[in-house]
């Protein structure tokens, strides 16, 4: 009797493969476990350490699976509660090829691999599972999808180019090859490929492909005259045709193609060329998937159906983000792809919830705030967003509420799933006071831009960063209107605003050291959002709002845009956007290192060249604060 | 050394003289121990259960562990207390001597830790001296004492459950002496890390 044993075989039991064993077999493992502790950063092992006796299981904490490729350690994989890793003395006998190392303080269960291994041999079940993560390198996207899937493949490797994704990814083909028939003469073909500006033509019979002519017949049987132009087509085609089925992966098109050595396949509807044709796959289209193309992220979130196809396709964002990032691509860049496939998740999500819960009832306008509507959003941060609908009859109105506060509540849940949090302020559409009519709406604002500061007010200053997601575009013009009406001449708002705005702790002591949390949980980190970022994000706002400048709400193209619009002062605003980035990136590796928000950095962990880029970052802030200082006038609310 | 005179003509069992040959030796074997007893008196009060784990570099053995419910009815009985508390446990239940001299062979020259490990180790041997043993030899640490080494404080006594808080152990389900034991032993764990102790 072992009662501990006991309940860390009941942690064991919820995951793979520990869930195909019975209770007693479970309990055995348990009692021949091993407990280790890891402090942060402690190894378990390195890259050509001997192997040992036993492999893994994460008990709490976050343990990161690399390797180094070019000099550089790159991150493989996170392995979170319950995730089994060190497989490897199962199946080889050579030395580790990955690094094991603890992210934060970390809890391990070692099993002795003697103590598995009869199991494994006993129970084909779990031995073939075992042998599939071996033998596939499936540490992405599948992982992610599937939850179950707790198991880390052993011979990951990191070519740099190669995401993993390409083993699931479906491919996007030309669904309208151009057909003809075998007795087709070879000008009228090529003529026809010149116009639809396709390198091939499928030739049929019955609709069943025949053969296939592409530009490479074209010029080395017709441009060379061993064919005469006016040959029927049946002359010069390449046959057999190479078909697969409609759902091929990237990774089984590519392999068909080198081994095969054709550079197109042709797409039936089972597979075998006894079928009728669906599409025609070239190399190109491997080359455009291969790219990890966001335009494929965004055909895929408009098809998807289900909160999990979100979910799975933002995980698959974040490598993007996270590759992007470890390549050197400019963040600019980073954040226009990445913000337009979160714009597009948030779309269909409320467009899902549509579809399950009927077409609504009136004309309304969903919208985002804070740093989704900024597109700012790398990270998995937190949503903020609100509904406004068309003023309707009074007896009809509750009935309409209760639509939009239902479409709001599922919508947000669906974000929720994707991994978006819940505004810890509630400024969720779901909350019935930010989900109203337009004419509520326009008042709100009113309300709070003539009497800012106000209480009970609940003035968020994100609120005047919005952007329009789903519905009517003149509700927003409508707000548009309002607001800017109210901005000019107000210095009451402004007072209010930048007071807002500096009133955020400063990053730096006098003694230009790091100011970093005193306590809680974040203890001796450094708060990079409130300290950094914010009052950048607020000064920026105000002073668009000041300068009467629409429709921009980045941050970054905010102070470009400024730099244009008040060029006596164009330097400061441009250390500001430049500063910004930086902040930015610091915040976006912090969070994609411990998958979290970022928002807390650890100035230990930087190397000293970091540290002094980012207390260069800070500096650009004093002189955007005295410029607020200088313009408005703070004496309300100070 | 009149306990020395005391104990000139005395024999001992059988598992307390093999107890006393393990330390020849040097041992590397750390025993985690936490007991569960009626009270604070060592004269009168008894041990109800004993749990314990042994750490041996730097990980707990899950499977070398010793843990036991005493089957007290005579103090009980004494004390006209019901014995539910011994029918309900799920832990194997003992009588004090067979439960002394099963731990006895299971200690061996390991060391022993735990938290007020002074009091526990008081108590074993006030057990042992019913049996007609010696005391026990054992070197001991407690996590209390390490705590306050780690963050130099002398003048303050932690208990287990602001340990276990200080160095985030999962302290939700309050259990007997074995799961007491199992989060000595990961603060012990990280105690033993963060002092260097090898």
């Amino acid at each position: 009797m072992n009662s501990i044993a006991v309940q860390i075989a009941d942690f064991l039991k919820e995951y793979t493969p520990f869930n195909r064993l019975t209770t007693d077999e479970i309990l055995e493992i348990a009692v021949s476990i091993r407990v280790i502790n890891l402090e942060k950063n402690k190894t378990v092992f390195s890259i050509n350490d001997s192997l040992h006796d036993s492999f893994y299981v994460v008990a709490s904490g976050l343990i990161n699976l690399t390797v180094i490729a070019e000099a550089e350690e790159t991150i493989l994989t996170k392995c979170h509660e319950g995730t089994i890793f060190g497989l490897r003395p199962f199946f080889a006998k050579n030395n580790y090829m990955m690094n094991a190392k603890a992210r934060e303080e970390s809890v391990v269960y070692a099993i002795p691999i003697a103590v598995f291994r009869p199991f494994v041999a006993s129970n084909s079940d779990v031995l073939n599972l075992l042998l599939e993560n071996f033998a596939v390198d499936k540490r992405n996207a599948n992982d992610k999808e599937n939850f179950e899937n707790n198991l880390i493949s052993e011979n990951s490797f990191f070519t740099g180019q190669q995401s993993g994704m390409q083993f699931f990814q479906n491919l996007s083909f030309n669904t309208h090859p151009l057909i003809t028939t075998g007795n087709t003469v070879i000008k009228e073909i090529a003529q026809l490929m010149a116009e639809m500006k396709v390198n091939n033509a499928l030739i049929c019979e019955k609709n069943i492909p025949v053969g296939i002519v592409t530009d490479t017949d074209m010029s080395s049987k017709i441009a060379t005259g061993r064919f005469p132009i006016t040959d029927t087509v049946d002359a010069i085609m390449s046959y057999p045709v190479i078909t697969v089925s409609e759902n091929v992966s990237l990774a089984e098109a590519q392999l068909l193609m080198l081994k095969n050595n054709v550079t197109h396949l042709c797409v039936t509807t089972d597979g075998s060329d006894k079928t009728e044709i669906k599409g025609v796959i070239s190399e190109h289209d491997l080359i455009l998937a291969q790219a990890n193309n966001p335009g494929v992220l965004i055909k895929e979130i408009k098809r998807s159906q289900k909160a999990s196809e979100l979910k799975q396709i933002r995980s698959r964002l974040g490598d993007i983000i996270q590759s992007s990032i470890q390549k050197n691509i400019p963040l600019t860049h980073i954040s226009n792809i990445a913000s337009e496939v979160n714009f597009a998740i948030l779309k269909r999500a409320v467009e899902q919830s549509i579809l399950e819960l009927g077409s609504p009832p009136a004309r309304f306008a969903w919208f985002s705030i804070g740093s989704q509507a900024r597109k700012e959003q790398l990270l998995l941060t937190d949503q903020d967003n609100f509904l406004v609908f068309e003023d309707v009859a009074p007896e009809k109105y509750k009935e309409i509420k209760d639509y939009f506060i239902e479409l709001a509540t599922k919508a947000i849940a669906k974000l929720e799933k994707t991994g978006y949090t819940m505004c810890p302020d509630g400024h969720v559409a779901s909350n019935i006071i930010w989900c109203k009519s337009v004419s509520d709406w326009l008042k709100q604002f009113d309300s709070w831009m003539k009497n800012p500061g106000e209480k009970n007010n609940n003035l968020s200053s994100i609120f005047f960063d919005y952007e329009i997601i789903f519905g009517d575009q003149k509700i927003e013009d409508a707000l548009n209107t309002v607001v800017f009406e109210n901005v000019v001449g107000n210095t009451l708002l402004f007072d209010f605003l930048g007071n807002d705005a500096l009133r955020k702790n400063s990053p730096l002591s006098f003694f230009k050291k790091f100011l970093v949390e005193e306590e809680g949980p974040h203890k001796d980190k450094f708060d990079i959002k409130t300290r950094a970022l914010l009052p950048l994000i607020d000064g920026a706002r105000m002073f668009t709002m000041s300068y009467g400048i629409k429709g921009i709400n980045n941050t970054y193209v905010r102070f470009k845009q400024l730099a244009i619009t008040d060029s006596k002062h164009a330097e400061i605003y441009l250390d500001c956007a430049d500063a910004y980035l930086t902040l930015t990136k610091f915040r976006t590796l912090e969070g994609i290192k411990n998958d979290d928000t970022g928002q807390y950095i650890n100035i230990e962990e930087l190397s000293k060249i970091d540290r002094e880029k980012l207390k260069n970052a800070l500096a650009p802030m004093k002189e955007l604060e005295d410029l607020i200082k200088n313009k408005f006038q703070l004496t309300q609310f100070s | 050394m009149l306990d020395w005179l005391k104990t000139m003509n005395k024999v001992y069992p059988d598992f307390w003289k093999n107890y006393l040959s393990t330390f020849n030796k040097k041992s590397k074997r750390f025993v985690l121990l936490s007991i569960e007893t009626t009270g604070d008196s060592v004269q009168s009060d008894v041990i109800l259960t004993i749990g314990a784990f042994s750490v041996i570099d730097d990980s707990i053995h899950i499977g070398d562990n010793f843990e036991t419910v005493l089957m007290q009815y005579k103090f009980f009985h004494d004390n006209k207390l019901p014995f539910d508390f011994i029918v309900d446990s799920k832990l194997k239940k003992m009588g004090e001597p067979d439960a002394m001299k099963g731990f006895i062979d299971y200690l061996g020259n390991a060391i022993l830790v735990g938290h007020n490990i002074n009091f526990s180790v008081a108590m074993l041997n006030a057990a042992l001296e019913r049996l007609e043993c010696g005391s026990l030899k054992n070197e001991a640490l407690d996590v209390n004492i390490m705590h306050q080494k780690l963050i130099e404080v002398t003048d303050q006594d932690f208990t287990l459950d602001e340990l276990l808080k200080v160095y985030k152990i999962p302290n939700e389900i309050k259990g007997s002496s074995p799961d007491a034991a199992y989060r000595t032993a990961l603060l012990f764990l990280k105690l033993k890390s963060r002092l260097g102790i090898k």
